[in-house]
């Protein structure tokens, strides 16, 4: 009974686990190949909440259909903000870079309450449950876990099948070696920044379909600390250290909830909040670079 | 050379400023209520400013010490209500308390965060609003998600009229004094081997080391005084003003971009460039908020980006680069 | 006793040998000329002298005492001061303020204040002939007049041993003469150690070391006055030839 107790958690949050890695890997290829730390990431996983919720909304469409028009929206921001702002940023100190994409975070929030006000909203996409024996699994959940899997999959045979994507990883490698092997670097750092924050966009609609409420301006916070935990567990360059470091993570987070909810006197959620953070600062102090290896 | 005199002039525009806003507040009936915001986002500024604008490092989490300043005066005011006849013995010994926590949790911070370097420095303290919000929530810690309210405390340790003389006129000139206090630490650790040591760790961290500078040492020192103040302004502007401390409000990270705004638009480590900034950010915020209000951040975010993309050191930076060689030139810092 | 000395350090990342087992001895007040190839392993050397790293073995003794651990930040008041082959000065402060900063952290650290070090800043301005450019901002210094500044930076440290980090390169054939009896003046002047770290064989400097040390591939191939050093049949190997041209 216990076991099966523990192996039902166990699903829970690696299911949990996936949809928070995918909406890190965004975060971490900026980092691997621009080398810039995208503190307004919360906001953009926001405005794909928004995204899918004004499609779902307005138009009826399905959440997982919202997917690809989040993507795109994603895109054009980021070759919007790259342009007027990063692109400019990148050889100066590196403080310039941390302050603007935080600001960008706070006119993205304060742009989305403009725009439909900072009331919490929903949505109930009813699909039915499955029956795993160990657990229960609402399908939209399940439906976000598959569609971050096939995301971070699709992203991996980009990188290595597509010339787009060698054109990248070569940028990462050596950015002078590849400017002189005809490499357009600073299309590949503009794309590169556009295809993560596309990327984080995306996400949004992932993690609306696994928490359809408390969608507002504000709820990307949290988010940023947990990516930030996230990317710094599997290695802040690597997407697909991301990806594991949102398993792992979602692990830790769901059984730490598990276990702070025994504890009498405690609020288990805030006190799991505060263990996310408390991780972040130990894996700082000990290795920086992630615990994952992997590129 | 007899230049001693001449180190401290250019705290002569500062207090000049604080003056006349508070000559303004105090004659012109209708205008306390500004002067006393725009302080407070002068005494912010100020206090920020000595890390961000003197290290160059971003702490995310500042407001956290603005927070725990607040708890530090919740806490002696609830702690010693029942002892009788301590009178204001127990604010001062409020702000004791709000120094002595903010101080003790920017060491912990920054035993930890200041090792690291810039970018995973500012991922370090991302977490700390959070964290420290969510542990004192999550471990019921000071009533954690309830809060405390103490108004009745403070009432009876004070006398109801006192108390509210205090909480509409004396916190304000106490948020002045901080705002002033703040502004001549600023200076003189510019005008010692203090700032000389962070200007160099601000502009090269590597070859500061190499010249014998324990940068981590003065990361803490900055690091930790900027901390304290922001204690005492929480002590002031929020627990003796309004007298109740709630988590979610204390650690709203509102309070730290509107630090980095103040700090980005006057110029980040100037002396003046946060004065500047907080006039600038006060009053655009009052009025703005007459015609549109909620709008200043809206409005300010899209200016940040600007500064920092083609004007990164700000008014007073500015400023200074036109007087440099010019007798003015001394004043503006 | 040596003022440093370098026993056996050997520096590696990961699998790549940088530093392999190099001994040696600078004495006060010599002035020394490293030398080798790109990739022969003096910046990691120097970096191995300076602190920046610690050698995985071997030992590093300035002045008898063991340093091979010891932070950077701690060597510079010993009497260990570097320049870099790029200066970096601290941009946004006056060339006043910059070399200040040396006094103020130096080996006369703990005895000078501020306004002191800004007066030692003003001697070693006017031995540098910098004066003109005083309070003028670092970054906006030319190459040459930035080269300078590190230089007098690093000597208003009052070091006893000067690491000079490719000091020359980049440089005008003329001006490098300039620069390297400068230095020399200043090292008989007050007696520091000059250990200068250059690519190739350059006859300037060359002609003011007492002693030379060639590295290839990370070990020490020749320790040896430069006289000797220069007609090495090892040295001419690695640089084919060139040593035999005047």
């Amino acid at each position: 009974m216990i076991y099966e107790q523990l192996a039902g958690n166990l699903v829970q949050g690696l299911v949990l686990g996936a949809v928070y890695g995918m909406a890190t890997m965004g975060l971490s290829l900026i980092f691997g190949v621009l080398k810039v730390v995208n503190v307004g990431h919360g906001a953009f996983i926001m405005v794909g909440a928004f995204v899918t919720l004004w499609l779902f909304n307005s138009l009826g469409v399905a959440p997982i259909l919202a997917v690809p028009a989040a993507f795109a929206v994603g895109l054009a921001l980021g070759l919007f903000f790259y342009y007027i702002a990063v692109k400019r940023l990148l050889k100066g100190p590196e403080l310039a870079t941390l302050l603007a994409t935080f600001s960008i975070g706070v006119l993205l929030e304060e742009l989305i309450k403009l725009l439909f006000g900072s009331e919490f909203r929903g949505y109930n996409w009813e699909v039915g449950k499955i029956d795993l024996g160990i657990t229960v699994l609402p399908m939209s959940k399940l439906y976000a876990a598959l569609g971050s899997i096939l995301i971070a999959v699709l992203l991996y045979l980009w990188f290595n099948r597509t010339r787009a994507g060698s054109a990248i990883r070569s940028v990462v490698e050596d950015s002078e070696g590849a400017r002189v092997c005809g490499v357009n670097v600073g299309a590949a750092y503009a794309w590169s920044f556009a295809l993560g924050i596309g990327l984080t966009v995306a996400s949004g609609v992932l993690v609306t379909m696994f928490i359809p409420v408390g969608i507002n301006p504000y709820m990307g916070g949290g988010y940023t600390l947990k990516a930030f935990v996230i990317a710094v567990l599997g290695g802040l360059a690597s997407p697909y250290g991301a990806f594991f470091g949102g398993l792992v993570f979602g692990l830790l987070e769901n059984g730490s909830y598990t276990l702070f909810a025994l504890i009498p006197g405690v609020e288990p959620f805030a006190l799991t909040r505060f263990f996310s953070f408390m991780i972040l600062l130990v894996i700082l102090l000990i290795r920086p670079t992630g615990l994952l290896r992997g590129k | 050379m007899k230049r001693d005199s001449g180190k401290y002039l250019p705290l002569i525009p500062v207090f000049a400023v604080y003056l006349v806003l508070f000559l303004v507040g105090d004659n012109i009936s209708g205008m306390w209520q500004l002067m006393a915001m725009l302080l407070f986002y002068c005494a912010l500024g100020q206090a920020f400013n000595i890390f961000l604008g003197m290290t160059g490092y971003v702490d995310f989490g500042y407001v956290a010490f603005m927070g725990v300043g607040t708890y530090g005066m919740a806490v002696s005011i609830t702690g010693l209500a029942h002892y009788e006849g301590l009178g204001f013995l127990v604010i001062v010994i409020g702000f004791v308390m709000a120094v002595l926590f903010s101080t003790a949790l920017s060491l912990a911070v920054g035993a930890v965060a200041l090792r690291l370097r810039g970018a995973y420095f500012a991922i370090a303290t991302i977490g700390v609003n959070e964290g420290f919000r969510f542990l004192i929530e999550g471990a019921r810690i000071w009533n954690g998600s309830e809060g405390m309210i103490f108004m009745a405390e403070l009432n009876k340790i004070l006398g109801r009229e006192t108390a509210s003389a205090l909480a509409t006129y004396w916190v304000d000139i106490i948020v002045l004094v901080i705002a002033a206090l703040a502004a001549t630490v600023t200076l003189v650790y510019m005008r010692s081997k203090i700032g000389y040591a962070l200007t160099a760790l601000r502009e090269d961290e590597d070859a500061a080391k190499v010249m014998g500078i324990n940068v981590t040492k003065f990361k803490i020192i900055a690091f930790v005084t900027s901390a304290s103040f922001a204690g005492l302004v929480g002590a002031a502007s929020w627990a003796l003003k309004t007298p109740y401390v709630f988590p979610p409000e204390v650690f709203e990270i509102h309070y730290t971009v509107e630090a980095i705004i103040i700090v980005l638009l006057g110029g980040a480590g100037t002396l003046l460039g946060p004065l500047a900034g907080g006039l600038i950010y006060g009053l655009s915020k009052y009025y703005l908020s007459i015609f549109l209000p909620g709008f200043q951040l809206l409005i300010f975010a899209p200016i940040i980006i600007l500064i920092i993309v083609a004007f990164p050191e700000g008014v007073v930076g500015m400023i200074k680069k036109r007087f440099r060689d010019t007798a003015l030139g001394r004043y503006i810092i | 006793m040596a003022l440093l000395e370098l026993v056996d350090v050997t520096k590696r990342f990961g699998g790549l040998v940088a530093v392999n087992r190099v001994s040696l001895e600078i004495e006060p007040g010599q002035f020394v000329g490293i030398v080798g190839p790109n990739g022969s392993g003096k910046t990691t050397l120097f970096n191995v002298i300076s602190g920046v790293y610690y050698p995985e073995e071997g030992r590093v003794m300035f002045e008898g005492k063991d340093i091979t651990r010891v932070p950077p930040y701690k060597r510079a008041p010993m009497g260990l001061g570097r320049t870099f082959q790029i200066p970096r000065p601290f941009a946004s402060a006056s060339v006043r303020e910059n070399i200040a900063v040396g006094a103020m952290f130096g080996t006369l650290g703990g005895s000078v204040n501020v306004d002191e070090s800004l007066n030692i800043a003003d001697q070693i301005m006017a031995r540098t002939g910098l004066e003109e450019h005083r309070d003028k901002q670092a970054g906006t210094l030319t190459p040459v007049e930035k080269k300078l500044m590190e230089i007098a930076r690093a000597l208003a440290m009052k070091p006893k041993l000067l690491l000079m980090d490719e000091a020359m390169a980049g440089m005008h054939p003329s001006a490098i003469d300039e620069m390297v009896s400068f230095i020399k003046r200043i090292s008989q002047e007050e007696g520091i150690a000059i250990v200068a770290m250059v690519e190739h064989i350059m006859r300037a400097v060359v002609g003011m070391a007492e002693k030379v040390i060639v590295l290839h591939y990370g070990s020490k191939i020749v320790d040896a006055p430069t006289k000797e050093a220069l007609e090495d049949p090892k040295v001419v190997e690695v640089y084919l030839g060139k040593a035999l041209e005047e």
